[in-house]
């Protein structure tokens, strides 16, 4: 059930319980984590924070964790599967579901009383009727079918009108819930963030502070770094955001009578260079999606063109690659603006290159836009790991970066970030130059190969989801023609080389951009049920799975038929595939 | 050298860090004793054949006398400090010891370690009508509550108030600062402060 | 909130007679607590063990208890609650603290204490408390045992008395201190005579603070004219 009051009827509710709070590892849940502990921490609720990787792991932590608690917090996880039925929790245990991911289980919207939606009102629209999906007469009917089997007499009722009747008007009923089922769960998208939701629910309560406002930014930006929203819907939140930004950094009097090491935000046109401020300009443009892509730094014209850019706006190359913080103040402070200057000439628009923002400092020396602590903080829960460490130990370590007293800590996980991000386009550049990119008809595909250094701190869901992003434009850019702006691409990359296992990601096509939307979750599952592959679809992020490397083939032949019959009907899936997933169990 | 293994002991008190503490050296426990046992029976000697008549014998028997001195000394010192970092493990660890420190101890340091454990115990239960933990509220408080991670797999644990948390690596908690502090001590939790 | 303050401390009014002199003075919750705060202090600062303050203990033990029963029976709910559980931390903390203290100076120096103990008349105030003496008792011949067992009874036998080796342990009585003066005395001899300097004497006003040796000033630590800090 969509809770209306948060205050009312989940802050209010958990007060003086203990209450249990799982969390995915995303930088958004992160964040809302964060400002949820805050907030207990001010009323003295005791919690305990459990992470989780997926949903194994959720069943998991909830057995072992959930004795005597009854109010469970699930932060980026939980929404999209029935948790009831999944967890088979006590009846007085009740879940208070805070997640982005979409479409949310219909069952959890229905159930009032067990489960506990902390969603924004107006996202939840299209959801469907409770008459359209529930049916409360449909156990007696089962019941009384049953018993008819043995009875002479009722045989006749069975033919009689009125009941043919009520089997057609209930077949129609089935047919249409499985039509709105499914046209309701075929795409998976995202709602709000959960750090903004909570920092709303905090806001609300008039315990905001300039921090937590901090850690809402850090969650829509990371919606935004890992291709969860829309440009639109990014901008909508950051405007949101700005007003609680202006509220609490608004100084009366003259300026700097604020401590140097208190957290001051500034909104900004920021640009669209990732970690320029600590890495090289030039090094920065190069491993930037879009300016990499434009300029097609991959190739020897590339390069030239990148040359004559920066030529153009009179920035010595030897500046450009040296240590941003280290370049000439009276370029650097310039940057911004002869960038934005010169780049329509090469075929940029300016909302490519600029996108608003905001600043965080604290103390002299610490300057960081919202877009590095979610690189900052994403390439640390998703470093690779020695035998040794279990996943959760890179959790905490994210978790502490965001509190800002950590500096030392942060520059470590901005170079890791830095690593990370070159990993990534150095893969591309591998793809590109390999031309490992292959066309399977209705979609394109490539895979990462086995052995590579790459290889291990690419294999995670988050990661993946910018190389795949990364891959599919560089392809597309690379492409002259219009028609790879239609194709999805599907990417796989090895996991585990001992058994054999590899993650695979479908994203949607570039054309779709402005929806978000992902088909790949039901034709993923659609897939793998029909050419009986191993796979493993654990992550929360459905259009996410790890199979086993030996069904790539006959996963694949599926998944070409299943797509081309979509591909040849106007691209969004069908009707055609919608009867076809239907009609299996 | 006269008393360089009584000194050998002492040297090895310095050298042993903090928190730690270094086998129970009964070997060169022994061979202080032995040198003491045959310094003394050479003093005697000595001293029965001075009362016999013989001369020149006496600042041999005063070098090996302070020789003794320091032994028992040095001993005495060794055996004593030892005490003083068991002392310090019971206030750090509480009433059991890790296996290890255990294994590292001699047959009456243990037998020590369980009376200091009970008069300690009784002193404790005598304060007021009805007793004071003083192991307890080591740090000034600041603040009821604190947040705390979970550094290893602890098993279950339970709640003044009758719950049971399941203590597992990486896991964080929000707890009763009176409640964890000795498993902050004993490193099964880790405070984070922020 | 301050009802339950009043409530709690009015309650408690305990009798408390100060320097075991007939006249039974009452004194008020925060006082006794004052009282604790300047002991614990002293004691934390002073090098040697100082008298024991038994009555003010217990009467912070009750008082404790007093406070414990108070909040029980408090809502749960309440804002007060979480004060005043937060006192009560502070308060057991500052008692622990005071006794773990005085312990950790009894177990360092347990002959000296002994000998002073067994050498007290009966006009003198105890320097231990009852259960501290006990302790202390059995802490020492705890020790002697270990050591005779491992060492002293495989020595020559005119080598077998342990008393030169722990009572030759003593505080350190010459250490410099912080202080404030709480009353005004005059010409404290702070330097005795020797045969190059004459006596060098301090007036100490009230409020003052000072940097000093202790063994000259600790008389007046005792009859609590100077607290130290």
């Amino acid at each position: 059930m969509l809770v209306k009051d948060p205050k009312k009827e989940f802050y209010d509710k958990i007060q003086h319980q203990r209450v249990l709070i799982l969390v995915t590892f995303d930088v958004d849940a992160l964040c809302a984590c964060n400002i949820l502990q805050y907030l207990f921490q001010c009323d003295q609720v005791l919690y305990t924070v459990v992470p989780v990787t997926g949903k194994q792991d959720l069943e998991n932590s909830f057995l072992e964790n959930s004795e005597g608690i009854k109010h469970i917090l699930m932060l980026n996880c939980g929404a999209t599967i029935d948790i009831i039925e999944l967890l088979q929790p006590d009846d007085d245990v009740c879940f208070y579901i805070c997640d982005s991911h979409r479409p949310v289980d219909v069952h959890n919207v229905y159930n009032g009383v067990q489960v506990k939606l902390l969603m924004k009102d107006e996202e939840m629209r299209d959801i469907p009727d409770y008459d359209d999906v529930f049916r409360d007469d449909e156990d007696d009917e089962s019941d009384a079918e049953s018993n008819d089997e043995g009875e002479q007499l009722s045989k006749r009722k069975r033919y009689s009108d009125e009941y043919i009747l009520k089997r057609r008007e209930r077949r129609q009923w089935e047919e249409n819930r499985n039509k709105t089922l499914f046209e309701y769960t075929q795409f998976s998208s995202f709602g709000s963030s959960a750090a903004l939701l909570m920092f709303e629910i905090a806001w609300r309560m008039s315990k905001d502070t300039n921090d937590l406002v901090w850690l809402g930014i850090i969650g829509v930006t990371d919606q935004l770094v890992h291709y969860r929203i829309s440009r639109e819907k990014y901008i909508e939140d950051v405007m949101t955001l700005q007003s609680h930004v202006s509220r609490h950094n608004f100084k009366e009097g003259p300026e700097n009578n604020q401590p140097i090491n208190s957290l001051k935000i500034s909104f900004e046109d920021e640009l669209q260079l990732t970690l320029y401020r600590h890495w090289s300009l030039f090094e920065s443009i190069c491993k930037s999606v879009t300016t990499a892509c434009k300029f097609k730094v991959w190739s020897m014209k590339g390069r030239k063109r990148l040359h004559e850019f920066l030529a153009e706006m009179g920035l010595p190359l030897i500046q450009c690659q040296q240590k941003y913080s280290a370049m000439e103040p009276s370029l650097r402070n310039n940057v911004k603006e002869l960038i934005q200057k010169h780049i329509e000439k090469y075929g940029f628009a300016p909302e490519d290159i600029v996108i608003p923002s905001f600043n965080a400092q604290y103390g002299y020396r610490n300057k960081l836009c919202a877009s590095d602590v979610v690189l900052a903080c994403c390439a640390l829960l998703e470093s690779p790991q020695e035998k040794s460490q279990n996943a959760t130990d890179s959790f905490f370590q994210a978790m502490d970066i965001l509190n800002r007293k950590n500096t030392k800590e942060m520059e470590e996980a901005l170079n890791m970030a830095k690593k990370q991000i070159g990993a990534l386009a150095s893969q591309v550049q591998t793809f590109l130059d390999m031309q490992q990119v292959m066309s399977a008809g209705p979609f394109l595909y490539a895979f990462v190969q086995e052995g590579t250094l790459e290889a291990k701190c690419l294999s995670k869901p988050q990661c993946l989801q910018r190389l795949a992003r990364f891959t599919l434009e560089a392809y597309s850019a690379e492409r002259r023609s219009k028609k790879t702006q239609y194709l999805p691409l599907v990417l796989g990359v090895p996991l585990d080389a001992e058994q054999q296992t590899s993650l695979v990601i479908g994203i949607p096509p570039l054309n779709l951009d402005d929806e978000r939307k992902n088909f790949f979750g039901k034709a993923f599952e659609q897939a793998a049920v029909t050419t009986n592959s191993r796979t493993l679809h654990n992550y929360f992020d459905n259009y996410i799975l790890q199979m086993n490397t030996e069904d790539r083939g006959k996963f694949f032949d599926a998944l070409i038929n299943l797509l081309q019959v979509s591909l040849s009907l106007s691209l969004s899936l069908s009707l055609s595939l919608s009867a076809f997933i239907c009609a299996s169990p | 050298m006269l008393a360089s293994k009584a000194f050998e002991l002492i040297k090895e008190l310095s050298r042993g860090n903090s928190g730690s503490l270094s086998p129970y050296n009964e070997d060169c426990i022994r061979q202080v004793l032995d040198e003491m046992k045959s310094l003394y029976e050479q003093n005697q000697k000595d001293v029965s054949d001075t009362v016999a008549g013989e001369t020149g014998l006496f600042s041999g028997v005063q070098v090996r006398h302070a020789a003794l001195e320091r032994n028992k000394r040095c001993l005495l010192t060794y055996l004593y400090k030892r005490l003083q970092i068991i002392q310090e493990m019971r206030w750090e660890f509480g009433s059991v010891l890790p296996m290890d420190i255990r294994y590292n101890m001699c047959e009456q340091e243990i037998s020590w370690f369980n009376r200091y454990n009970k008069m300690l115990a009784v002193y404790m239960r005598s304060i007021g009508d009805s007793g004071l933990d003083l192991t307890q509220d080591m740090q000034p408080p600041k603040s009821l509550y604190i947040e705390v991670r979970c550094l290893k797999d602890h098993g279950e644990f339970e709640t003044q108030d009758g719950n049971i948390i399941v203590l597992k690596r990486n896991n964080q908690h929000f707890l009763l600062r009176s409640e964890c502090e000795h498993l902050i001590r004993q490193g099964v939790l880790e405070h984070v402060t922020n | 909130m301050n009802s339950l303050n009043q409530q709690s401390f009015n309650d408690s009014n305990v009798d408390y007679d100060e320097d075991s002199e007939e006249e039974a003075e009452a004194l008020t919750a925060a006082e006794v607590f004052a009282k604790l705060e300047e002991a614990w202090l002293n004691e934390k600062f002073s090098p040697e063990l100082l008298e024991a303050k038994t009555e003010i203990v217990e009467c912070i033990m009750d008082q404790i208890k007093v406070m414990e029963e108070n909040l029980l029976k408090c809502k749960k709910d309440d804002m007060k609650i979480c004060i005043h559980k937060m006192e009560l931390d502070r308060i057991r903390f500052v008692l622990s603290s005071y006794l773990r203290i005085r312990l950790q100076k009894i177990q360092n120096y347990t002959a000296y204490y002994l000998n002073i103990e067994n050498q007290r008349t009966d006009k003198q105030a105890s320097l231990f408390s009852p259960e501290e003496l006990k302790f202390a008792k059995e802490f020492h011949s705890s020790i002697d045992k270990h050591l005779t067992e491992l060492a002293m009874q495989h020595m020559p036998s005119i080598l077998q008395n342990l008393n030169d080796n722990l009572s030759g342990n003593k505080p350190d009585l010459d250490c410099y201190v912080f202080l404030r003066v709480n009353e005004d005395t005059d010409s404290v001899v702070i330097d005795e005579e020797t045969t190059e300097t004459g006596e060098e004497t301090v007036d100490f006003q009230k409020d003052e603070q000072h940097i000093i040796r202790y063994q000259p000033i600790r008389h007046l630590v005792s009859s609590s004219q100077l607290t130290l800090i």
